[in-house]
């Protein structure tokens, strides 16, 4: 008797929370957000003011059918706990008096559980600054030092759009990011997938609106 | 303790206005069972009947931004539960408040307002809150969260906190000779560098409390030092955690050190094997645990701890059904 009434008072306030929220989308799984905003935005946009901090996920912005539209662009499916359509994204518009770009993290599967990969991204989608948040590989030094980064600064989705996760294969300018650490194939390989997909979601998310809001009479 | 959780459904009351890039609003919902061989019976609680964690619970945890023209300035965060307490055949409802604060971003450090972590060794940075394992605060050495006011500053070496709080622990008690202060450093970035090294200090004069309730109505002086480490390489993890000098008015020294090792393909399988010591007063005694984890999906986690107590003569096992989920 009394753990019925236990869980008919716990049923009523989850009742009362969910038509507090008003949302109806259940959702689950580990985002990807910036430890320490403040320090690691002061470091990655060195001229910025400050930042806003948005939540948003697949599930949100188009459902099953945006999900199967990133897979294609992809060239992968989303699998496993990190790659769930709800997974909670983060994204930092960066403000310099005006907003002058983007921060933006997604977790990935590396070789000793998930990394995260951050892309600094300017207004027009191009890699600024290259991060890799987390990352527990004793070879971590090595993807996170400054030199390795660096060769991502300047690529655009564009230039990923020839990159197959799957196997690998790249060409241009993806072909000449070089592993600075071969042992670490698994971690390297996981980057440039996360890095791929984190300019897809960017490209869903923030620049394809942009320019659909600056487009209106365009389908 | 209802009206803490009455005040933090107000507050989401105008938070649930807000639109939906601004915010974060977690379900939570855990079952608890085991056997203690001490008690000779099942127990739907992980450590204590009066401690606040762990218990069948149901909850939420709400974080939620605060922006204006030139960005973020302020985050309010709660997270509360409605655990059940079962104990020799009676039940408790018991509302609990955990995070329950106001924090501002200033020109220097951020400042916090509420309920929240005291800065005082590993439990003021390593979240245990759906965990079954112990910090060296939840077994009693301190607050794994207190009320009050704190500051902390994140730096490209480390970081710097301190806090001022009640020294009552969960419950808000204002006893006009109760408060704790607490201040730590930490040299290294654990997300970045993998590993943290921090130095704390603490003294006021606290309250014996556990959970909700309170043992003893006079505070007795506190005066600690501790250390405390965490490493993490590969898929392996190790803690430490020490403090020393005076607690509840007692000589006390503690130490506790928890290895996990992470596998299978996301890190999804979890193996912890932590030994915790302590002398308070002449009473010794010792813990051994050992824990093992599975993220079954992104919102359900199954834990299974084995735990055996030296003074006690109790080799205790619990199982943990631990449901988080957005909404």
């Amino acid at each position: 008797m009394q753990l019925s009434i236990f869980f008919i008072r716990a049923a009523v306030i989850l009742v009362f929370i969910f038509i507090l929220t008003g949302y109806g989308a259940a959702w689950g799984a580990v985002g990807c957000d910036l430890n320490d905003p403040d320090r690691d935005v002061a470091r990655l946009f060195p001229e910025s003011t400050g930042y806003k901090t948005i939540y948003t996920s697949v599930s949100q912005k188009g459902g099953d059918r945006l999900l199967t539209k990133i897979e294609k662009r992809l060239g992968d499916k989303f699998h496993g706990i990190y790659e769930t359509i709800d997974v909670p994204y983060t994204i930092y518009e960066i403000f310099a008096k005006k907003k002058v770009g983007y921060i933006h993290g997604v977790n990935q599967k590396g070789q000793f559980g998930g990394i995260q990969v951050f892309l600094v991204l300017d207004l027009d989608g191009r890699i600024k600054a290259f991060y890799i948040q987390k990352i527990t590989s004793q070879y971590a030094g090595k993807l996170r030092d400054a030199k390795f980064g660096k060769q991502f600064v300047g690529l655009t989705l564009k230039d990923f759009d020839h990159y197959d996760v799957l196997s690998g294969k790249a060409s241009g300018k993806v072909e000449a990011i070089k592993n600075p650490a071969p042992q670490a194939e698994a971690d390297f390989r996981a980057a440039l997938r996360a890095t791929k997909k984190n300019l897809i979601l960017m490209d869903e998310f923030v620049y394809s609106q942009q320019s659909a809001s600056s487009n209106p009479g365009v389908p | 303790m209802c009206k803490a959780l009455l005040i933090c459904l107000v507050f989401l009351c105008f938070a649930g206005a807000a639109q939906a890039s601004d915010h974060l609003l977690y379900f939570e919902a855990q079952g608890i069972a085991g056997y203690s061989s001490e008690l000779g019976k099942p127990i739907y609680f992980s450590m204590n009947p009066d401690a606040e964690m762990q218990k069948p619970s149901l909850g939420f945890d709400y974080v939620r931004r605060f922006s204006g023209e030139t960005g973020d300035w302020a985050t309010l965060a709660f997270q509360g539960r409605l655990a059940l307490a079962i104990n020799e055949g009676k039940y408790k409802f018991e509302p609990q408040a955990y995070n329950a604060y106001f924090k501002i971003k200033t020109p220097g450090p951020y400042v916090w307002v509420g309920h929240n972590r005291p800065a005082f060794g590993l439990s003021s940075y390593f979240d245990s809150h759906g965990l079954l394992l112990r910090t060296l605060a939840i077994q009693g050495f301190g607050y794994d969260r207190d009320w009050g006011t704190g500051v902390y500053k994140d730096f490209s070496w480390g970081d710097i906190s301190a806090s001022a709080t009640t020294g009552s622990g969960m419950p808000l008690y204002f006893n006009k000779n109760s408060y704790m202060t607490a201040a730590r450093a930490s040299y290294g970035v654990l997300s970045r560098d993998n590993m943290n090294i921090g130095f704390s200090l603490g003294y006021g004069n606290t309250l014996d409390t556990m959970g909700y309730k309170l043992r003893e109505p006079e505070p007795r002086r506190m005066s600690l030092v501790g250390a405390d480490f965490t490493l993490l390489r590969n898929n392996l993890e190790h803690r430490f955690d020490v403090l020393a000098g005076r607690w509840l008015g007692t000589d006390t020294h503690a130490f506790f050190y928890r290895f996990g090792i992470n596998m299978g393909e996301e890190g999804r399988v979890k193996i912890e094997a932590q030994p915790t010591y302590w002398k308070t007063g002449d009473e010794k005694n010792y813990q051994l645990s050992l824990c093992f984890s599975v993220l079954a999906t992104s919102d359900l986690t199954v834990r299974t701890a084995y735990t055996y107590d030296n003074n006690a003569r109790d080799n205790r096992v619990v199982l943990q059904l631990y449901y988080y989920m957005r909404i």
